[in-house]
């Protein structure tokens, strides 16, 4: 598990699928080889009032870590994060009368998977409870788990492919952990953190860059 | 020493002539008289030719005398120590053993003999490339073994190395042995397993942090398996058998340089990425970081 970056894609006007295309040809143009598919989704859920005042759970998986789920917990103040199996899926259904999953707010990010060199690209066209939002691009350098160390370089492999529209600047989320260990679950954080971008935004988006 | 094993050898072969000639004599009697000597006057042509005969043989003989006592003779018994008993084992399976010693004795001293004849090539056609610059008046410390030193030394090698770099955290798993295996973590960045022959560098793997210790298998990241291939480069290249101490500490000092291996960009190009890895090489006396490509 290598210090991963996930960036959006703006779509313009374009279709999602022409999109994905697009930076298939370019990212296979470079010698990237097709690797299968990939899904990252995640489902959110609000306990009821009777518990008090309001959390907020977000539950998501992510292909690359079958046997993981993870789950986030916004308690208003700070946000909790946890790795767990997947009994963690069949415990929120038991729980259902406390935590209610928010209907149409269901959001994914799935499509092709590409690897080159030691980097690993996923192209992810995100639907919110089945509409689409737009694209993310994802890029991970595997040998390296320090982001401060390998930024400059995976920032300039995305320059690469996406030109200008390539970010500048590490997404928000890791700005003040960039002398951490990377782990998986920050990519998941870096995933939410775009997913309520998009839900919040009213159809495809044309702007919106996280920083 | 080498001219009493001339001597003796033309002795010997003196000693092979006679015995030779005398058989000659011996056949010539036992055979009698033979059609090839004729009819007439056979028998004076028989005497002449065995005369001729002994002539030869106390030709011969006086060679044999000559040669013996040119001989100089041992100053005592010789002194075989211990492997005197071998020769005088009774158990049939042991009897062996005595030829077998002497053929492992011939065998180490071949190789001794090889050995010096290759590190004379070695020595007059060096693999370093270019600047190092051997000074003989600089004193050496003379070091007859650097593959069989004691693991001590090795050890206070390693420690210093461990003391030098703060950011190089040295472990080894079974220390004080006279070829250790230790895993050098490097930072965050990388980590290497180095086998050690003595004080010879013998072998490095480099891999990342996550993957497992086996010298054995190679890293699955394609970078990791290119600064593998550049440190052995590098191992070659600061081999150094008059000095070998000195070979591992520059050996260490390059390869800490691998610090910055995600963060620096190519010296030539100032790019960080060329065929999507990062700069691999680092210079051997600046230690800057190039591409592959670059260097
Ligand atoms: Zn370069």
């Amino acid at each position: 598990m290598g210090v991963t970056i996930l960036t959006q894609f703006p779509v313009e006007n374009k279709t999602g699928p022409q999109i994905i295309e697009l930076l298939s040809k370019r990212i296979s143009a470079l010698g990237a080889v097709p690797q299968g598919q990939f899904l990252v989704d995640c489902e959110t859920y609000s306990s009821v009032p009777a518990l008090g005042h309001q959390r907020t759970v977000h539950v998501l998986h992510n292909s690359e870590q079958p046997a993981t789920v993870f789950a986030l917990l916004e308690t208003g103040t700070k946000t909790i994060p946890l790795a767990t199996d997947g009994l963690f899926d069949l415990l929120m259904m038991k729980m259902s009368s406390f935590y209610q999953s928010k209907k149409q707010t269901k959001a994914e990010s799935k499509g092709p998977r590409f690897e080159i060199g030691d980097f690993c690209v996923k192209l992810g066209s995100v639907t919110v409870s089945s509409n689409f939002k737009g694209v993310l691009v994802e890029v991970e350098y595997k040998p390296c788990v320090v982001p401060a160390m390998c930024w400059d370089l995976i920032m300039e492999f995305m320059q690469g492919f996406l030109g200008s529209l390539g970010p500048t600047t590490p997404p928000s989320f890791l700005q003040n952990r960039m002398q951490d260990i990377y782990s998986p679950i920050d990519t998941i954080q870096q995933y939410l953190e775009h997913f309520t971008l998009f839900r919040k935004s009213p159809g495809p988006a044309l702007i919106m860059r996280p920083q | 020493m080498e001219r009493d094993i001339e001597q003796l050898n033309s002795a010997l072969n003196s000693v092979k002539i006679l015995r030779s000639n005398v058989r000659c004599v011996f056949e010539s009697v036992s055979n009698g008289l033979r059609a090839d000597h004729g009819e007439e006057s056979k028998e004076s042509k028989y005497i002449l030719e065995l005369q001729e005969l002994l002539t030869i043989v106390n030709n011969n003989l006086r060679d044999v005398e000559n040669s013996v006592g040119n001989l100089t003779p041992p100053p005592g018994a010789f002194s075989l120590g211990n492997t005197t008993y071998l020769s005088q084992e009774t158990t049939q399976e042991r009897q062996q053993l005595y030829g077998q010693l002497v053929n492992s004795y011939k065998w180490t001293d071949k190789i001794r003999e090889y050995s010096a004849l290759a590190g004379n090539m070695l020595a007059a056609n060096s693999f370093n490339k270019t600047y190092k610059t051997y000074s003989t008046t600089k004193r050496r410390k003379t070091q007859t073994s650097n593959h069989n030193v004691p693991p001590e030394i090795i050890e206070n090698l390693i420690t210093s190395i461990d003391r030098l770099f703060t950011d190089v955290t040295i472990t080894a798993k079974r220390p004080f042995v006279p070829n250790p295996l230790i895993q050098v973590a490097l930072g965050r960045v990388l980590r290497a397993v180095i086998a050690f022959k003595g004080l010879m560098i013998e072998w490095v793997v480099v891999k990342a942090l996550s993957e497992d210790n086996d010298l054995w298998t190679e890293s699955r990241y394609k970078v990791f398996r290119k600064v593998t291939e550049n440190c052995h480069a590098a191992m070659c290249h600061f081999h150094s058998p008059m000095m070998p101490e000195l070979a591992v500490r520059s050996f260490m000092h390059w390869f800490h340089s691998y610090i910055t291996l995600f963060s620096a960009p190519c010296k030539r190009c100032s790019k960080h990425l060329q065929s999507n890895l990062p700069p691999t090489w680092r210079d051997l006396r600046s230690l800057e970081p190039y591409h592959e490509e670059c260097k």
